[in-house]
């Protein structure tokens, strides 16, 4: 072979997939619902549960402060989460295309950190918040129960809570984490590639 | 310039660069398509500033390094074998070799060298990848060493 190879010769030659307007605009389509729908899932599911619970403050009217704090404290747990994860969808979308590559890296460093705050320190906070709240919330009931009742109740709700708190949330935690973790430090690897020299 | 001039003019060069970077050709158009999303997109907002040449390959190029996110997808995707038979016989195979060559450079390498390739300005090479032009210049020399290198391996091969 000749020592002087013309590489963009080459490199022009490559077979090109011929282009095709109307799949790109269903893939266009696509992208849009399935982003947006996901986004009215969690916000519909949250948002129903706290009118759920206005209604029950609404129609038992409960005696107790103690009751009314819990239910506060549980709305504002899934009005935090939701703020949290509402506010991570926009911070994807507005990430700028037009940067210079090293510019870019930066941003999805900073972005997939962000990430990684938001889903373990909202996630502990949003547990704390609602087992609280649903301990306050259940004290006037259990006092109308018998004492036995009441303590097989609070039992069930605290070993649920346990179950949620030692069990669920480190998993669901530590799967985010891994998957984040190797993301962020692929990235970095690439930036250091522009940067070593 | 409409969208429809752009995705002629340009789409050829994007799906190269693509094809530089994952070196599969439905991975490649699968980018390239990604890309011309984001113009069509972005196109409203476009105002000059750069040439549209280079605001293309900086998204198409950012397009490429953020699929490092989806590189688990990559390799779980399975090709008929029949498929590869087929792709593998349209190729030449020394534009197959280059290809494979570029795609095993680091991530940011196979961007410059598709660049390039491409006949892009090193000055908007810089620009893209954002390093000084000397750097740019600096980085094309060895990549090129590199490729000639494994080229001259190659030719003793067959």
């Amino acid at each position: 072979m000749d020592n002087n190879i013309d590489f963009k010769d080459l490199w022009a030659k490559q077979t090109i997939s011929p282009f095709n307007t109307n799949d790109l605009f269903s893939k266009l389509n696509r992208l849009k619902r399935t982003s947006l729908r996901k986004l009215i899932i969690a916000n519909v599911l949250l948002i129903a549960t706290c009118v759920f619970i206005m209604f029950i403050w609404y129609y038992y009217q409960p005696k107790l402060i103690t009751t009314k704090i819990g239910i506060v404290v549980c709305i504002l747990a899934m009005v935090i989460y939701l703020f949290a994860y509402n506010q991570f969808f926009p911070l994807l979308k507005t990430i700028d295309y037009k940067q210079s590559n090293i510019e870019y890296l930066q941003d999805l460093i900073s972005i997939k950190t962000k990430q990684h705050f938001l889903q373990s320190t909202m996630l502990r906070l949003y547990f704390i918040m609602l087992s609280s709240g649903l301990c306050l919330y259940l004290y006037e009931y259990s006092l109308m129960m018998p004492t036995f009742w009441a303590i097989l109740s609070y039992t069930v709700t605290l070993a649920w809570i346990g179950y949620n708190w030692f069990y669920i949330r480190p998993k669901i935690i530590k799967k985010q984490q891994i998957k984040i973790d190797d993301l962020i430090s692929k990235f970095e690897n690439v930036k250091r590639q522009l940067q070593d020299e | 310039m409409t969208f429809e001039d752009i995705y002629k003019t340009y789409w050829q060069k994007i799906f190269r660069l693509c094809m530089g970077f994952m070196n599969d050709k439905d991975l490649a158009q699968d980018l390239a398509q990604e890309t011309f999303i984001i113009v069509w997109q972005q196109l409203p907002k476009f105002r000059n500033e750069a040439s549209i040449g280079t605001w293309i390959f900086r998204i198409a190029s950012n397009i490429c390094l953020r699929q490092i996110e989806n590189e688990k997808r990559i390799i779980r995707v399975d090709l008929p074998m029949n498929l590869m038979e087929e792709k593998q016989s349209i190729f030449e195979p020394q534009i197959q070799y280059l290809y494979k060559c570029i795609a095993k450079l680091p991530e940011t390498d196979r961007i410059i060298i598709s660049l390039e390739l491409e006949g892009i300005k090193q000055v908007e090479i810089a620009s893209i990848v954002g390093l000084s032009e000397v750097n740019i210049r600096v980085r094309i020399y060895r990549i090129k060493e590199k490729l000639t290198q494994k080229f001259k391996l190659y030719g003793q091969q067959y």
